[in-house]
């Protein structure tokens, strides 16, 4: 037989049903969408990454670094005249917001004119010279800023542009406007370095020294300039370290994408076989009339290829539109904690759109396979009796049930395995999943015989018994129905449980850690020091309980990068420990502080994880890191590992005496205040406590006072928007699962037709054959619901336990929201109901005569 | 409870393909009426008019002189499942509900207490030999254990008419007859309005009124 004809006769048999065809290719496109989408995300951040720090990198290929990110500048005339480095610059680097530009930081950087010819391009300067160039930055005429941002925000040149540096405002002149035709300076604001001294009060000291070294023997000869708490790194291995802890964030999002990516095979898989399924008879007719085993198997091919092609290209354009909106919040999530992305670009890799056009075409096409090869094998007389696809599936179940088992046990190993890397972790989710969708099944027939045993008898009862048991009989379409909906259903419980924890998590160590009422410390952040006996006069303020005073230092680490070092007068934090050395005991406030004041420090779970201190594997003399100090390179010992939320990065804690030996810093550069319960539960306690602070100050003008309220809601809210990506995937997933359920439940209705007619012929009036088919969809939804919760902690479990730690290098319990769960089990049973009125009401007017005549 | 049947149209296709034309007839109470006809001329269309499954195109029809035709669709199933018994050629047992609950469906849809309907229904099993299958499912029975079943679930509501199509058509003559004979004694024994479409010309004995449809009328004798 020629293909033709059975093709044709496909295409008008799902012609005959549109909606039921539109959903079908709606389901695709949302898959190939939520792919696309992350995968744009991913992209676009690290290309974002790339142009914002070869803004501020260029062409150096090596950096001279302080150890507190300051160096004084006559060290760059040295390296320039005594070593002969003459392709060397100095520059001042920071971030900084303005006022005229909104939210979006910026990085001000100060540099010399007359060095930059050979790292940064500002020749391009549009109408100008780069001679011209350097006049406008020598001669003080202002800041250099991008054409287009300028013109985003209708500034020139001469206008006047607003820095708020920390929580100081200065107003500079825009001098030029740069036009480099690539978005690389978008992120900056260029000042001669003289002018960014005096804005950021750096007097006769710069950030770092750019270097562009040809040979080993002129890094040796810059190396032998350098004094103590001054390093030299290669340009390449410090983005690096820095692009790590952002690369951890962007791995998460990986994760995220083989979520919605297995969520949209799923819902491929499931509107596929339920179109052929509901073709067995016209399949079992061709069959009949000669039409071979191939040329079935290539219709239903080609017809899925073409729903394929259509879908994945609607996908491709719903998921860069998704995409562009996921690109902004990512950036903003990556800027709050990683490093400042100045520059924020959508970048759409040819390769980005290849993948997504090949998950949809290529799970489709996977997705018919078993159906379309099941439909050709099948003698003609069994492929027009529906019972005898039940009666395979009902024999197949144990077998089934046994891999699934399997194929779950088979996860649970691979997130055992020590070294496993994140694609093992995501073999390793796709298992579970395909292993609870092969249990599904027998776990469906248990539940439907619970709940009709449950539902009992007598009038009214009678709908509800035959929707439950309607899902049992046709169990090799609803299994699959309410597999992926049970799949989709724990991706928002398994995603909603992870931020949960994070969230409680967070909380916890908040008010461990900056439980303080009220926050003191410096407005000028370029000089952090508070005045000395200040403390002692807070202290002795009524209403005051304690005191915490501490120091901050930003240093720098060629292992990790920036760290922040911490030193308390007393230390109120309450610290969950990860590990403890043999010496730190329990870990008591009075075990650590007297191992710090031996030189020992403790850390950070980030700080550990970015110097390679793992606990289950510490030597037996204890554990070291190496640090960069004023005096040079230095080896602590390490007394614990804490749970720690820092934004910052890695946190290390150290003595007051270490603090002014190792890095020279001896001043209070903050301070928590806390009160006594009873005045600090007194209305307007916080604010009178501000105010006796600026009483007490010699320069209440530089105080910077925050309550401490205040400060968790904005930790919480910076939290807030980092999961703002979850929860559009949580949306996505809610529009995944109703796509699913009314094209499946259509799909099922128009089967049972006959069914319905006859309903309706021996007296079931419109209302209750649409109560019959709203019981079946309530039922599947809340089954899915069910079989969700065990599926979605477990999910939970390994985002928080292994996608996490394997990724942020964050450990945090696994806090159950029974709320979660209950919203889970409602929203699966709603959505199903909400799923199911259009084919509720569709079957209630069901024409009776006609549906009566239906074979 | 009489059918009267007065002037009545009914086309298919949008009125392209028309079935009867000022069709009028009465089917009498507490009588056997038979429908000969050959196939596609409008028999199985004319049992669902009367059955208020499909409506008229013009002209009324009169159920124990209640006019059904006017009303709309949930009152015209109210009064169906109230009033009427249809007995399908298919057997129509609904898959998913036992013997038992098939049988009481109609009540149960009525929302009629549980306790009487279940003693009729066990009662009429037992009157067509299925009394100790109650709790089987329809898939196990043969096709004339089904068709019992279905006439039971005609009844179990004790209607003053019994529509029934072709009922013996998926049958073997011999089972064909037992059930013609157990419906029309039912019937009669009950005082009840049978209309019969069938080929059956065994069903001739049994018959109090004969009708054929023919030139989209239908005709007496």
């Amino acid at each position: 037989m020629r293909l033709g004809p059975v093709i044709r006769t496909c295409f008008r048999s799902s012609r005959s049903h549109p909606l039921r065809t539109g959903l079908l290719i709606f389901g695709i496109a949302l898959g190939v969408a939520g792919v696309v989408a992350i995968d744009i995300a991913r992209t676009s951040v690290s290309k974002s990454f790339e142009l914002s720090t070869a803004a501020l990198t260029a062409q150096a290929t090596h950096q001279v670094l302080g150890h507190d990110f300051s160096l004084p500048q006559s060290l760059f005339v040295k390296i320039r005249t005594q070593a002969g480095i003459h392709k060397s610059a100095p520059v001042i680097s920071r971030t900084v917001k303005a006022q005229e530009l909104g939210d979006g930081s910026l990085t001000l950087m100060g540099i010399d004119p007359f060095s930059e010819g050979e790292f940064r391009p500002l020749g391009l300067v549009q109408g100008m010279s780069s001679e011209k160039l350097r006049q406008t930055l020598l001669e003080g005429q202002g800041v250099i800023l991008s054409g287009s941002v300028a013109r985003a925000h209708g500034l020139a040149s001469g206008d006047t542009l607003t820095l708020v540096l920390g929580e100081e405002t200065m107003p500079v002149a825009i001098g030029a406007l740069v036009e480099t035709g690539n978005r690389m300076t978008d992120g900056l604001i260029l000042a001669d370095i003289g002018l960014a001294q005096m804005l950021m009060a750096m007097k006769d000291r710069i950030t770092r020294i750019d270097l562009i070294l040809e040979t080993p023997a002129q890094a040796d000869r810059v190396r032998a300039m350098l004094g103590s708490g001054q390093v030299l790194v290669e340009t390449g291995q410090r983005n690096q370290t820095i692009r790590g802890l952002s690369g951890s964030f962007e791995t998460s999002l990986s994760a995220f994408s083989i979520l919605v990516l297995f969520m949209g095979i799923f819902l491929i898989y499931n509107t596929v076989s339920f179109s052929v399924a509901r073709r067995r008879t016209l399949t079992g007719i061709f069959r009949a009339l000669g039409a071979t085993q191939k040329d079935i198997f290539l219709a239903v091919i080609a017809e899925v290829l073409v729903y394929a092609l259509v879908g994945s290209a609607l996908g491709l354009g719903m998921g860069i539109l998704l995409g562009k909106g996921a690109v902004q919040v990512v950036c903003a999530t990556v800027s709050d904690m990683y490093f400042t992305l100045t520059v924020s670009q959508t970048h759409i890799l040819a390769a980005t759109l290849v993948k997504g056009a090949l998950v949809g075409i290529g799970a489709a096409l996977a997705s018919a396979l078993a159906p379309a090869l099941n439909a050709a094998q099948t003698p003609p007389v069994t492929l027009m009796q529906a019972s005898f696809f039940e009666g395979r599936m009902t024999r197949l179940i144990p077998a089934l049930a046994v891999s699934g088992l399997v194929l779950m046990v088979g996860a649970l190993v691979l997130f055992r395995l020590d070294r496993g890397g994140m694609g093992l972790v995501f073999s390793g989710v796709f298992m579970i999943f395909g292993g609870a969708s092969l249990l599904a099944p027998a776990l469906i027939l248990a539940l439907a015989r619970s709940l009709d045993r449950l539902a009992g008898t007598g009038p009214g009862r009678i709908m509800a018994k035959m929707g439950i048991r309607n899902l049992r009989r046709s169990l090799s379409r609803t299994s699959v129905l309410i597999a992926s909906l049970m799949v989709v259903i724990s991706v928002y419980i398994g995603i909603d449980t992870m931020t949960h924890s994070f969230r409680q998590s967070l909380i916890t160590w908040v008010d461990g850690n900056i439980g303080g009422d009220v926050h003191v410390a410096s407005l000028d952040d370029r000089h952090p020091a508070l005045a000395p006996g200040l403390v002692d006069r807070v202290t002795s303020l009524p209403g005051v309980a304690e005191v915490s005073a501490y120091n901050i230092h930003r240093s720098f680490s060629r292992q990790s990068g920036e760290v922040h070092v911490f030193s308390y007068v007393i230390d109120t934090s309450k610290k969950e420990w990860i590990w403890l050395d043999p010496a730190a005991g329990d870990g008591t406030g009075e075990q650590t502080a007297r191992l710090l004041d031996q030189g020992w420090m403790v850390v950070s779970e980030i700080f550990a994880r970015q110097n390679g201190l793992v606990p289950e594997s510490a030597p037996q003399g204890g554990m070291t890191v190496v640090m960069d100090t004023l005096g040079g390179r230095r080896t602590f010992r390490v007394a614990g590992i804490f749970r720690d939320f820092f934004m910052g990065g890695g946190r290390a804690v150290v003595s007051r005496k270490a603090m002014k030996t190792f890095w020279g810093k001896d001043e209070i550069t903050a301070m928590q205040v806390f009160l006594f319960p009873d005045f600090g539960n007194e209305s307007g306690a916080i604010a009178k406590t501000m105010d006796r602070i600026r009483a007490v100050s010699d320069d209440p003008g530089r105080l910077h006072l925050r309550s401490g309220p205040g400060i968790k809601s904005s930790i919480l809210a910076v939290f807030d928007n980092t999961f703002l990506i979850t929860t559009a995937l949580q949306v996505l997933t809610a529009l995944v699962a109703l796509t699913g359920i009314i094209n499946s439940v259509m799909a099922l209705i128009l089967e049972r037709s006959r069914e319905l007619g006859i309903l309706r012929a021996c007296g079931a009036e419109p209302f209750q054959v649409r109560t019959l088919v709203l019981w079946e969809c309530g039922a599947a939804g809340f089954m899915a619901g069910l079989l969700s919760l065990p599926l979605g902690l477990l999910l939970s479990w390994v985002l928080v336990d292994v996608v996490n730690f394997r990724a942020f290098g964050w450990t945090y319990d696994v806090r159950m929201a029974p709320a979660t769960l209950v919203m889970a089990l409602g929203f699966s049973t709603l959505a199903a109901l909400g799923a199911g009125w259009i084919p509720a009401v569709k079957a209630a007017k069901i024409p009776v005569a006609r549906a009566l005549r239906t074979e | 409870m009489d059918i009267l049947i007065s002037n009545l149209d009914k086309a298919y296709d949008k009125g392209r393909r028309p079935i009867f034309s000022n069709l009028s007839a009465r089917f009498e109470s507490g009588k056997v009426s038979m429908v000969l006809g050959p196939s596609g001329k409008g028999k199985s269309s004319l049992l669902n008019l009367i059955a208020g499954i499909d409506t008229p195109d013009k002209g009324e029809i009169f159920l124990g002189g209640t006019p059904v035709s006017g009303m709309d669709d949930s009152a015209r199933t109210r009064f169906r499942r109230r009033n009427i018994g249809f007995v399908f050629q298919s057997f129509n047992l609904i898959p998913v509900l036992t013997l038992m609950e098939n049988i009481t469906l109609v009540s149960q849809l009525d929302g009629k207490p549980s306790g009487g309907v279940q003693d009729r229904a066990t009662a009429l099993l037992t009157a067509v030999g299925l009394g100790d299958r109650s709790g089987e499912f329809p898939d196990r029975l043969s096709g004339g254990e089904q068709q019992r079943v279905a006439l039971a679930r005609a009844l179990v509501n004790d209607p003053e008419i019994i529509l029934a199509d072709e009922p013996t058509g998926n049958l073997d003559s011999e089972t064909g007859t037992e059930i013609l004979e157990l419906l029309c004694t039912q019937a009669s024994d009950r005082g009840k309005t049978l209309v019969l479409v069938t080929h059956s010309q065994g069903a001739l004995a049994h018959a109090d009124a004969v009708f054929t449809v023919s030139e989209r009328q239908l005709v007496a004798g």
